[in-house]
């Protein structure tokens, strides 16, 4: 745990954190608006959905070992291959 | 035959377990099975297994089951099976003396020896449990996979919460890899190695020696906020956080030093070490979605993706889908995404990592470029499922095309065929 703090980049948490704020701000400023189930037509819509499809589960895979970045996708995010 | 036989019993067995009584809206109404197909197909100059350069041609053939199960009104239960098996240039070139003896020994021919194919088998079964209001969601899940380096073991678990009449929901979701590398060194490393072809100033003598820990763990925190904007829009917002430790390297990976004498066996040129990592990288990945239903026709799907790590590598990936709805059962859609990253403190291309580092590598994977990847897909759906197959119904066909080209010359395609079952 000591090694994993130490590892951890304070500039760069600082610089997430920031990220994180504005746009949790952006979000509850809105979040007062409540949509009613029965309203709710277009947003329960197949395209709608707010994750990854199963079909671009192999476009993912690829993309994890022909790139360092990986993760906040709904995938794997480190581990499981042999991959960066 | 014997995983078919083994899918319909437990498809069989469970949907006679969840016909009970029931007075609740079930989570999933009845078993659904995708199964998914791909081809892959890549091209490019700079393999990592040949220090930076060499023919990085490779193809993968992936398929994939993926079967929900209906518990009972509140459970679902998830198997994931897939096969994928690759025949790789680079990776042939582990050893290149065991090819065709007529064609010349090269970092651009491929051998045709053992390394030069590998099959990946996973599984992945999870189990989800919603609460009677639905608005909170457990899962559990374990993944295991088996190539012939490389084994993995994993788990892992999550909770979901709904709020406001389900338009907030905040996740959070943890999982553990246990990996275990297998090593296979370039042929010249391993300990026994002679050929009498071998050409340079003086004797060959590399300063090598066998990695002593062959194991990574991986660690990982997901957080994840989804909020309804209006009866139109809605966002998400995802952070993960992974710490992974051990063999973060790729043990069959080459480098060649600007300070150490160059041999060769005919064009392939004799490695002066493989790539050596640090032992622990921390990971934090942020993203965001953000779906507009635009109209009857159009819906714009968006997805941007800021990732740090401790190796110095930052990068940027944003996306965007236009799904068209033709008509009620067509749907097409183009996508393309950009990707750029920064590279790795401890990249260097071939011949300029000096043998005095302590870390190095020469795999381009991890070097600063560029990416844009252009597709089309095309889905068919028939909600009252009338193809039939066994005792399933056909529910959608969807068919997908991508493009990527990578700015230091790596190009590759993706074709993908899924198509979803109901019963």
């Amino acid at each position: 745990m000591q090694k994993a703090l130490e590892l951890l980049n304070l500039k760069l948490i600082h610089k997430m954190k920031k990220i994180l704020i504005v746009v949790l701000l952006t979000f509850s400023a809105t979040s007062c608006v409540v949509v009613k189930e029965y309203d709710k037509v277009y947003l329960n819509d197949d395209e709608m959905v707010l994750s990854a499809k199963s079909m671009e589960q192999f476009e993912t895979n690829f993309q994890i070992y022909r790139e360092a970045a990986a993760g906040a996708n709904g995938g794997k995010s480190g581990g499981g291959c042999g991959c960066n | 035959m014997r995983i078919a036989w083994f899918i319909s019993f437990l498809i069989i067995g469970f949907n006679a377990h969840g016909q009970g009584t029931s007075y609740k809206k079930r989570v999933l109404e009845t078993t659904e099975i995708d199964a998914l197909f791909s081809y892959y197909g890549q091209e490019g100059s700079n393999a990592a297994v040949t220090g930076g350069e060499g023919s990085e041609e490779l193809t993968d053939v992936t398929s994939s089951l993926i079967v929900r199960l209906p518990m009972n009104e509140d459970d679902i239960l998830t198997l994931d099976i897939g096969i994928s098996a690759y025949s790789s240039a680079s990776s042939s070139n582990v050893n290149p003396l065991d090819g065709n003896p007529r064609d010349r020994v090269s970092p651009y021919i491929a051998s045709s020896g053992a390394s030069q194919s590998d099959q990946l088998v996973h599984i992945n079964p999870s189990y989800q449990h919603s609460s009677d209001d639905r608005n909170s969601i457990w899962n559990a899940k374990a993944y295991v996979s088996s190539e012939y380096d490389y084994t993995s073991v994993g788990f892992g678990g999550g909770y979901t919460q709904l709020f406001h009449e389900k338009n907030t929901e905040v996740s959070a979701n943890a999982n553990v890899y246990f990996d275990r590398w297998n090593p296979q060194y370039p042929i010249e490393l391993r300990s026994g190695f002679f050929d009498d072809r071998i050409s340079g100033p003086g004797v060959y003598t590399p300063n090598f020696t066998e990695l002593d820990n062959v194991n990574r763990n991986s660690y990982s925190v997901s957080l994840g906020f989804s909020q309804i904007l209006s009866k139109r829009l809605q966002g998400s917002i995802f952070l993960d956080a992974v710490l992974q430790n051990g063999l973060l390297s790729t043990p069959f990976q080459r480098v060649y030093f600007a300070d150490a004498n160059d041999f060769f066996i005919e064009d392939f040129q004799l490695a002066d070490d493989i790539e050596r990592l640090p032992d622990s990288r921390f990971k934090l990945p942020i993203g965001g979605r953000l779906n507009y239903f635009l109209n009857d026709t159009f819906v714009i799907r968006s997805y941007y993706r800021f990732y740090s790590d401790t190796w110095g590598i930052q990068a940027h990936t944003a996306s965007v889908e236009l799904p068209i709805k033709l008509s009620n059962s067509f749907t097409v859609y183009p996508t393309y995404r950009f990707y750029s990253q920064t590279a790795a403190d401890y990249f260097n291309e071939k011949e300029t990592a000096l043998s005095i580092q302590n870390f190095y590598t020469s795999d381009y994977d991890l070097s600063a470029f560029q990416a844009h990847q252009y597709g089309l897909g095309l889905r068919y759906k028939d909600i009252f499922t009338n193809a039939k197959l066994l005792s399933f119904g056909l529910k959608t066909v969807d068919f997908r095309f991508s493009n990527y080209a990578r700015s230091d010359g790596l190009d590759s395609f993706i074709f993908t065929l899924g198509t979803t079952f109901v019963r």
